[in-house]
């Protein structure tokens, strides 16, 4: 049987138990799991504060408003990290600043060059995530199970961009 | 209690439940995601599909007996397509989705605050960019699911889904037992296994 305590768990326990959180999310919140429109979210949230003016697209306003299932969202990724460094501790796993694999993937053991390719890297996946609406939690968890057809072709997309970028870029790790 | 403030507890506690799913099956880590992105390691892809199955059943049970409604995306074919590869192409070089960049912040990768941060001003650039690219690119689309297409209830291409997963997930583990891809420190790193245990590197496929 799983334990709290455990290390690592079957990626099946751990994919049932996530998906079961679709539960929660249509019956409380009328919503389906997302994590990204949280960015916006916040994003939009900090930067109206240097720019006030950003309020003014309807895109942001529809996302910065105070309603449930804007800020489900947000507390829902605080709520990843927050499970997942008790996860952490319970397991006592300890990690690295930076995960091993990138003195490999990336050819150099620079922190900085590391720091830099992943602000790039987020930055991308956002940018990539908002244009298609979703990410690997809306249109891939949320998407697929729905049946829906634009979810399909964003996931397939995804993984296309993925294995493309991770086999041309990156050496292997 | 206001709604929003119920919305945000029950999201947090939702959360914890998924970032915990999220380190357990050490999905989140680097090495899982860039591992699964170069084929070398499948745990991504166990745990994304078990998570589908579920999501699956769960819903051809709430919707079939009518308690939800679905709440399919639209589809927007080119920004579904561009958005999609500029998200992988993202989600490679980060080594985390959107949601996994929380679980790595949480357990304290430093890199992941930098990928935070670009995400939070790759979202704001979007929003700047969205006006224009609303026009050239996004446009609207009707909310496709593929069962209507077939014309069968929902509930029944939701069973059908879930039992051509729960399928492939049983080919995959036959060839790819979930444990092989852990490593020894549970991070997908395969090169340190590999010196500590003086074996020679098997070949991914």
């Amino acid at each position: 049987m799983p334990s709290f305590l455990d290390k690592a768990w079957s990626p099946y326990v751990a994919g049932v138990a996530i998906g079961l959180l679709q539960i929660p999310a249509f019956l409380m919140v009328e919503t389906a799991l997302g994590a990204s429109s949280s960015y916006v979210t916040v994003g939009a949230f900090l930067a109206s504060w240097g720019a006030p003016s950003l309020l003014k697209i309807d895109y942001v306003a529809r996302h910065v408003v105070a309603n449930a299932k804007n800020w489900w969202q947000v507390a829902l990724v605080v709520g990843i990290a927050i499970g997942a460094f008790i996860s952490m501790k319970m397991s006592g796993a300890k990690r690295h600043a930076i995960s091993p694999i990138w003195t490999r993937a990336l050819g150099s053991p620079s922190p900085a060059l590391r720091y830099a390719v992943a602000f790039t890297a987020g930055f991308i996946m956002l940018f990539g995530a908002r244009i298609a609406d979703g990410c690997t939690s809306g249109h891939g968890l949320s998407g697929l199970a729905q049946l829906s057809v634009g979810s399909t072709v964003a996931v397939v997309a995804m993984f296309a961009g993925g294995i493309v970028v991770a086999s041309l870029m990156l050496r292997r790790i | 209690m206001g709604t929003v403030a119920l919305g945000v507890l029950s999201g947090l506690l939702m959360g914890i439940v998924f970032g915990f799913a999220l380190e357990k099956s050490r999905v989140f880590e680097p090495g899982i995601i860039v591992g699964q992105m170069q084929l070398s390691n499948f745990i991504m892809l166990k745990v994304f599909l078990t998570a589908v199955a579920t999501g699956a059943l769960v819903l051809a049970v709430l919707n079939g007996f009518g308690f939800v409604k679905l709440q399919p995306k639209a589809a927007l074919y080119a920004a579904d397509a561009v958005g999609g590869v500029l998200l992988g192409a993202g989600i490679a070089l980060a080594g985390a989705c959107p949601g996994t960049t929380l679980a790595q912040i949480g357990v304290g990768y430093r890199d992941a605050l930098f990928t935070l941060a670009g995400g939070l001003f790759g979202a704001v650039a979007f929003s700047y960019a969205q006006p224009w690219l609303d026009k050239a690119l996004i446009g609207t689309g009707p909310k496709l699911i593929f069962s209507d297409l077939v014309g069968i209830p929902y509930w029944q291409g939701a069973i059908a889904l879930a039992a051509a997963i729960v399928v492939l997930l049983f080919v995959m583990e036959r060839l790819r037992p979930w444990r092989d891809d852990l490593r020894t420190d549970n991070d997908g790193n395969a090169r340190s296994a590999v010196a500590e245990s003086g074996g020679r590197m098997v070949p991914a496929e």
